[in-house]
C-alpha cells in the first residue's frame, strides 16, 4: 500500500469519526489542554518579564546596596569592570522650614547616572537630576509649605531654587521615613547644606543595572560579605504590596491549569480507549483485506496526527485570543508594552498535545493493531478490559510526571498519588455501598426499584470504576470553583472599602492625645500605637552570631532597627496563633508577644528570651504568645509587642491608621497645621491601584476557571455516553425478563440520578478535604467551611447525570431504531 | 461442472479445537478430515454453537487448531507464524461477512479499490469499477454504504472480496442478514463469479436451499463433520 493511499484513507477515516461523539470529546478535551498549556506557558513568561521590569522601576535598578554607612568606591569600581552601570544615592530624614512652617522631609541626594530604570516625571519637565544649587520637591511640600516653583528655599545652611514639582519618582527608599514628603537634590551640594552631621540617620544606597549575568556575578561577590546594616535587594528578593496577591493568583492561575490538564488526559485517554474499542470491527476488516498490523497502527497513527494538526491549531489560536484578552484587562496595571514571550513558548502547547496524544493513544492502538479477523465471525467473546492495563501504566505514568513537574518534588508527588489511589479505592467502595443504602431506603415502593436492585449488582463493577473518576472530577471542578470563589473574599476582605487611607507617624507623646481627639471629633476609627525603634541584640543569652545560623541572619529583622510597641490588648486585626496573651508583665519579666513568619524564620519558640537594644537601654522580655499579622491590611503592624510598662521611659513616638472619606477628609489639613511635625501619608491612590489589581486578576482566573469547567463537562458527558452506549446488552437481558423499553430507560435515569447524588456528595466531602490543604500548604489562605456547597454538588450533580442520561440515551435510541430499519429494509 | 481432476487447495488432517474453559475443557469437535480441490463448491452446517465459525477461522489460518494440520495452497498453517499466516491469507483469501463490514466513510467504488490499493495492484479504480459493474452496480460507484441496502451492501462486498481475485473464498452466513428473495440473488451472485474465476467458496450456512446448490456438503455435529451424500 503506498503511503499516499494510506494518507488518503487515513483522512477519510478522520473525517467519518468527526462525526463521532466520543471522537468530538477527544478533539475538544485535547484542543482545551493545547490552549490552556500554551496561554500557561506564553502569559506566564510575558507576565514574569513584565514585573520584573515593573518592579526594576519601582526600584530605580535591577539591585540595590543599602547601607547604614557610606558604600566604599570600590564596590562601584568593582561593578564598572563588570560592565554594570552604577550610582550612589544617600537618604535621611530631615525638617525643611518656610516661614513659620516646619516640615519632616525626606532628602535624596543623588549622581548621574539616576534612575538606572523606570523615568522621574517633574512639572515642568526637566532632564537627567536637579542641577547643582536647585531641588526638586514633591507638590506636598510645596503644598504644605505654601511655596511654588521658582521660590528659593533653605536646607540647612545652602539656599536652593526649586526648580520642579516632582511629580513620580521610582527608588523611593523603603521603612516608613520615606512615605514623608520627598525633596531631591544633587549630591553636589550634600556637603554645603551640613546637614550630615553626627546623629543624622542617613541611608545610604548603590545601585547597579545591567546584564543579568554579570549582575549575578556581582551578587555572589556582594552577598557573603554583607555587614549588619547592609542589605541587597534583588528584584526576586523585593516585595511590593501586589506581590502577594499575583503570588497567590499565579499560584491558583496554575494550580486551575494543572486540573484542566489532567481533566483533559483523562478525556482523551477515555475517549481513545473507546474509540479503539469501537474501531476493533474497523481494525478487523482492513486485516481481513490485506492490510498487516503495521500498515494498521501506521493509519490509526496518522489519524491521531490529523487530528493533533487540527486541534494544535485551533488550540493554539484559542491561547493567543485569550492571551489578548487577558492582556487587555490588565492593560493598564502593565507596564506597556509589555515584553513578547519567547517564540517557541507558542509552541510548548501544541508539543505537550502530541505528547500525551501518541502516548495516550499508542498503547489501546496497537492493542487494537492485534485484533484477529475471527472477530467478525464471533463477537461473544469480547475482552472488556481490552488495552486497558497497559492505558492504565501509561496515563498513571503522566500523571506523575505533570505532577513532578508542577510541584518539582518527587516525595510528595508520590505521596500525592498514593493517597489519589487510595482515595480512588475507598471511594469505589463507598459509593457502592451508598448506592445499595439508597435502593434500600426506596424499597418496596415501585416494580423499578427490584429492578433497580438487580441493575445495581450488573453494574457493580462499572459503579466501582466510575464513581471514584466521577466524583473526583466533580471534586477537582469544585475545588477550582471554590478556590477562585475563596480567594476573591480574601483579596477582597484583605482591602475593603474601609482599609485605611491615611497614616500618621512622627506623632509625640505630648501630641498624643490632642490627635486622638482630633480624630474622634472627625468620628475616624483609629486606635494610636506607640512606637519605638530597637535591634535585637540575643536570645537565650547568647549575642547574634551564635544563637542563630548565618541563613536567619539574613533576615531583615536581625539586621536593622525594628519598630516595636507595647499594649494592654492585642491588635483587632492579629489573630492569636499560640500561648496566651499576656496584658502585663509577669512580676518582673517582660512578656512578648511575636509575629508567626518571623517566629518561624529565627527558629523562635514560646518561652525563649530575646534581648533588645532600645537607644541606650537593653530590654529582656521572654516570648509568650505568636500571632498572624495581614501584612497587606494597611493597619500598622509589628514583629513585636511588649506588655506595658517595659519601655516606658524611653523615646517614644505615636502610629495611627485611619480610613477618611468625603468630609472627613478635611482632618488632614488640620491635623498638619496644628501639630506641624506630624507626617501624615495619603495611600488612597495606591489602594485604588491595587483594587483595580485584585478586580483583573479575578477576570483572568475566571478565564481560566471557564476552560476547566469545559473540560469537566466535556468528561462527565463522555464517561456517562460510553456507558449508556454499552447499556444494550444490559437492557436486551432485562427486556427477556420482561421489562419494558420505558422501564429500562427510567432505570437508567433512577440510577444516574442516585450516582448524580453519591457522587455530588463524596465531590463536596473530597473538595473540602483537599481545599483545606491546598489553602494550607499551597495558597495560604485560612481553611474555611463550604456548607452551601455540600446540598448544591449533590443536586448540581444529580441534575447533571439526569441530563446527560437523557441526552445520551436520545442518541443510543435514534440509531438502535435506525440500524433496526436498516436490517429490515 | 468442474474439471474432473484439479489441485488440492486447502486439506485439513486429524484437526481438533479445544478451549479451556471456566467449566473446563471445551472440545468443540475432533479428527476433523477434509480435502478441498480448486474450484469446488462447500457448504458447512450443522446447529448453532456446533463450532462451524471456529472451524472456519481454522480453514482459513485465523486461528490454529489444538490437534492436526492444516495446509493451505500447500502451506502447513502450523509451521508458520502469525506474520507469515497473514501474508498467506492476504496471497489466498478473501472473505465476506454475515454483517457486510464495509467502511461506512468510503463509497462502494473506494470500498472496492481498498483491497487493491493495500496490495499495491495498478490501475486498482479501473478494475474496481469493473467489479462493481460486474455485481450489478456500475451505476452505484459513488453511493455510500448508509445509502445502499443490505442486498446492495453484500454485493459490494462480494465484489471487494473478488477484487483481489483470491482462491479461496470464505463466508459465513452471507445471507443472514438479508431476506429470502434478496439472499437468492446474492447467492447467485456468488455461485456465477465462482464459476467465472475458478474460484473455492466455503460457506457457512444455515439454509438447506442454499446448502443443496453446492457442490458438496459437509454437516458439524458433535465435534464430528460429516459429508452429506449428494
Ligand atoms: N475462544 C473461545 N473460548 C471458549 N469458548 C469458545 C471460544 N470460541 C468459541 N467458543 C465456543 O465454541 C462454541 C462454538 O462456537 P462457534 O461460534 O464456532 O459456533 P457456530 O457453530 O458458529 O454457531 P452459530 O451457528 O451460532 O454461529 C460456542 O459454544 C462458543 O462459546
Ligand atoms: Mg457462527
Amino acid at each position: 500500500m503506498t503511503s499516499g493511499s494510506l494518507f488518503k484513507l487515513a483522512w477519510q477515516q478522520t473525517l467519518s469519526a468527526g462525526r463521532l461523539p466520543i471522537w468530538r470529546a477527544l478533539l475538544l478535551a485535547l484542543t482545551v489542554a493545547i490552549a490552556i498549556a500554551t496561554l500557561l506557558a506564553v502569559l506566564g513568561d510575558r507576565l514574569e518579564q513584565s514585573l520584573g521590569r515593573q518592579t526594576a522601576e519601582l526600584l530605580g535598578a535591577d539591585m540595590t546596596l543599602h547601607s547604614s554607612r557610606p558604600i566604599p568606591q570600590a564596590v562601584a569600581n568593582n561593578a564598572n569592570t563588570l560592565g554594570l552601570e552604577t550610582s550612589q544615592v544617600a537618604q535621611f530624614p530631615t525638617m525643611i522650614e518656610a516661614g513659620e512652617n516646619l516640615l519632616l522631609i525626606s532628602l535624596r541626594a543623588i549622581n548621574m547616572p539616576y534612575p538606572l530604570r523606570g523615568n522621574i516625571v517633574t512639572q515642568p519637565a526637566q532632564v537627567g537630576i536637579p542641577e547643582p544649587g536647585t531641588l526638586w520637591a514633591e507638590p506636598a511640600v510645596l503644598e504644605r509649605l505654601s511655596l511654588e516653583v521658582g521660590q528659593q528655599i533653605e536646607l540647612g545652611y545652602a539656599q536652593f531654587t526649586i526648580a520642579a514639582k516632582l511629580i513620580s519618582t521610582p527608588d523611593r527608599g523603603n521603612g516608613f521615613s520615606n512615605f514623608s514628603p520627598q525633596v531631591m537634590i544633587n549630591q553636589q551640594d550634600l556637603d554645603a547644606t551640613g546637614l550630615l552631621g553626627p546623629g543624622s540617620r542617613v541611608r545610604y544606597r548603590q545601585l547597579f543595572s545591567g546584564d543579568p549575568e554579570a549582575l549575578n556575578k556581582l551578587e555572589n561577590q556582594l552577598r557573603p560579605d554583607l555587614a549588619s546594616g547592609e542589605r541587597l535587594i534583588t528584584l526576586d528578593s523585593s516585595n511590593n504590596i501586589n506581590g502577594g496577591a499575583l503570588n497567590n493568583a499565579s499560584r491558583y492561575l496554575r494550580l486551575g491549569a494543572l486540573l484542566t490538564l489532567l481533566i483533559s488526559a483523562l478525556t482523551i485517554a477515555l475517549s481513545l480507549r473507546r474509540y479503539t474499542l469501537n474501531s476493533r470491527d474497523r481494525a478487523a476488516v482492513l486485516l481481513s483485506l490485506g492490510m498487516t498490523a503495521r500498515q494498521l497502527q501506521g493509519l490509526f497513527l496518522l489519524q491521531l496526527l490529523l487530528a493533533w494538526v487540527v486541534c494544535a491549531l485551533a488550540g493554539t489560536a484559542v491561547a493567543l485570543g485569550l492571551e489578548q484578552v487577558t492582556l487587555y484587562l490588565l492593560d493598564d496595571l502593565l507596564p506597556q508594552p509589555v515584553p513578547s514571550a519567547q517564540p517557541a513558548l507558542y509552541g510548548l502547547g501544541a508539543l505537550l498535545g502530541l505528547v500525551s496524544l501518541i502516548t495516550l493513544g499508542l498503547p489501546p492502538m496497537v492493542a487494537m493493531s492485534q485484533v484477529s479477523v475471527m472477530h467478525l465471525f464471533r463477537r461473544s467473546a469480547t475482552p472488556t478490559t481490552w488495552g486497558g492495563r497497559m492505558l492504565q501504566l501509561v496515563a498513571g505514568l503522566m500523571l506523575t510526571g505533570l505532577l513532578m513537574l508542577y510541584l518539582d518534588d518527587l516525595k510528595l508527588t508520590l505521596i500525592l498519588i498514593a493517597s489519589l489511589l487510595i482515595t480512588a479505592w475507598l471511594l469505589g467502595k463507598l459509593g457502592a455501598w451508598l448506592l445499595r443504602i439508597s435502593a434500600f431506603a426506596l424499597a418496596g415502593k415501585h416494580t423499578l426499584v427490584r429492578l433497580l436492585r438487580l441493575r445495581l449488582q450488573q453494574q457493580q463493577r462499572w459503579h466501582q470504576m466510575q464513581i471514584p473518576v466521577i466524583s473526583l472530577l466533580l471534586a477537582l471542578m469544585a475545588i477550582s470553583l471554590w478556590a477562585r470563589s475563596d480567594l476573591l473574599d480574601r483579596w477582597q476582605s484583605q482591602l475593603p472599602d474601609t482599609t485605611p487611607n491615611h497614616f500618621l507617624i512622627n506623632i509625640q507623646q505630648h501630641e498624643r492625645d490632642g490627635v486622638d481627639q482630633l480624630l474622634q471629633s472627625y468620628d475616624l476609627q483609629s486606635q494610636l500605637y506607640p512606637m519605638i525603634r530597637g535591634r535585637i541584640t540575643g536570645l537565650n543569652g547568647e549575642p547574634i552570631a551564635t544563637a542563630f545560623t548565618e541563613q536567619q541572619r539574613q533576615h531583615n529583622a536581625l539586621n536593622r532597627e525594628l519598630n516595636l510597641t507595647w499594649g494592654e490588648r492585642m491588635p483587632a486585626h492579629n489573630r492569636l496563633l499560640s500561648g496566651e496573651w499576656s496584658s502585663q508583665s509577669d512580676g518582673d519579666e517582660v512578656q512578648l508577644s511575636i509575629e508567626q513568619e518571623f517566629a518561624n524564620t529565627l527558629g523562635l519558640a514560646l518561652g525563649d528570651k530575646l534581648m533588645f537594644s532600645i537607644g541606650s537601654h537593653t530590654v529582656e522580655g521572654s516570648i509568650s504568645s505568636i500571632r498572624s499579622v495581614q501584612w497587606e491590611s494597611f493597619q500598622p503592624n509589628f514583629y513585636v509587642i511588649f506588655t506595658p510598662g517595659a519601655l516606658d521611659n524611653m523615646p517614644v513616638s505615636y502610629i495611627t491608621s485611619f480610613y477618611a472619606s468625603g468630609e472627613q477628609r478635611k482632618v488632614g489639613n488640620q491635623l498638619l497645621q496644628q501639630f506641624p511635625t506630624i507626617t501624615l501619608i495619603d495611600i488612597e491612590q495606591l489602594l485604588a491601584q491595587a483594587r483595580s489589581l485584585i478586580g483583573k486578576l479575578s477576570d483572568t482566573s475566571g478565564l481560566v476557571m471557564l476552560l476547566t469547567l469545559l473540560a469537566g463537562l466535556v468528561l462527565v458527558f463522555t464517561t456517562l455516553s460510553q456507558e449508556l452506549d454499552q447499556r444494550r446488552y444490559e437492557n436486551a437481558l432485562l427486556h427477556t425478563l420482561g421489562a419494558t423499553p420505558q422501564q429500562c430507560q427510567q432505570l437508567d435515569l433512577l440510577e444516574f440520578a442516585l450516582l448524580g447524588l453519591v457522587c455530588g456528595g463524596l465531590a463536596a466531602a473530597l473538595g473540602e478535604i483537599a481545599l483545606w490543604f491546598i489553602h494550607q500548604r499551597l495558597v495560604l489562605i485560612e481553611p474555611v467551611l463550604h456548607p452551601g456547597n455540600w446540598l448544591l454538588l449533590p443536586l448540581a450533580a444529580t441534575a447533571l447525570f439526569t441530563l446527560t442520561g437523557l441526552l445520551a440515551r436520545r442518541r443510543v435510541d435514534e440509531r438502535n431504531s435506525y440500524q433496526l430499519l436498516r436490517r429490515l429494509g | 461442472m468442474n474439471e474432473p481432476v484439479s489441485e488440492i487447495i486447502l486439506s485439513a488432517q486429524d484437526v481438533a479445537k479445544r478451549f479451556d474453559t471456566q467449566a473446563g475443557m471445551l472440545e468443540l469437535f475432533r479428527e476433523i478430515n477434509l480435502e478441498i480441490r480448486r474450484g469446488e463448491t462447500i457448504a458447512i452446517t450443522g446447529p448453532s454453537g456446533a463450532g462451524k465459525s471456529t472451524l472456519l477461522s481454522l480453514l482459513a489460518g485465523l486461528d490454529l487448531a489444538s490437534d492436526g494440520s492444516i495446509a493451505i495452497a500447500g502451506q502447513n498453517t502450523h509451521t508458520l507464524d502469525e506474520k507469515a499466516r497473514a501474508e498467506l491469507r492476504s496471497r489466498h483469501i478473501s472473505f465476506v461477512f454475515q454483517t457486510f463490514h464495509l467502511l461506512p466513510e468510503l463509497n462502494a467504488l473506494e470500498n472496492v479499490v481498498l483491497p487493491l490499493e493495500i496490495r499495491g495492484t495498478t490501475q486498482a479504480t479501473d478494475r474496481a469499477r469493473e467489479w462493481l459493474q460486474q455485481v450489478g452496480l456500475g451505476a452505484r460507484l459513488d453511493h455510500y454504504p448508509a445509502e445502499l441496502s443490505g442486498g446492495e451492501q453484500q454485493r459490494v462486498a462480494i465484489a471487494r472480496a473478488f477484487a483481489s481475485a483470491p482462491d479461496l473464498l470464505f463466508a459465513d452466513e452471507p445471507t443472514g442478514n438479508l431476506d429470502e428473495h434478496t439472499g437468492e440473488a446474492i447467492i447467485e451472485q456468488l455461485f456465477q463469479l465462482n464459476t467465472d474465476q475458478n474460484t473455492t467458496l466455503v460457506l457457512i450456512t444455515h439454509d438447506n436451499h442454499l446448502a443443496s446448490r453446492c457442490d458438496r456438503r459437509l454437516h458439524l455435529h458433535n465435534g464430528k463433520l460429516q459429508e452429506w451424500p449428494q
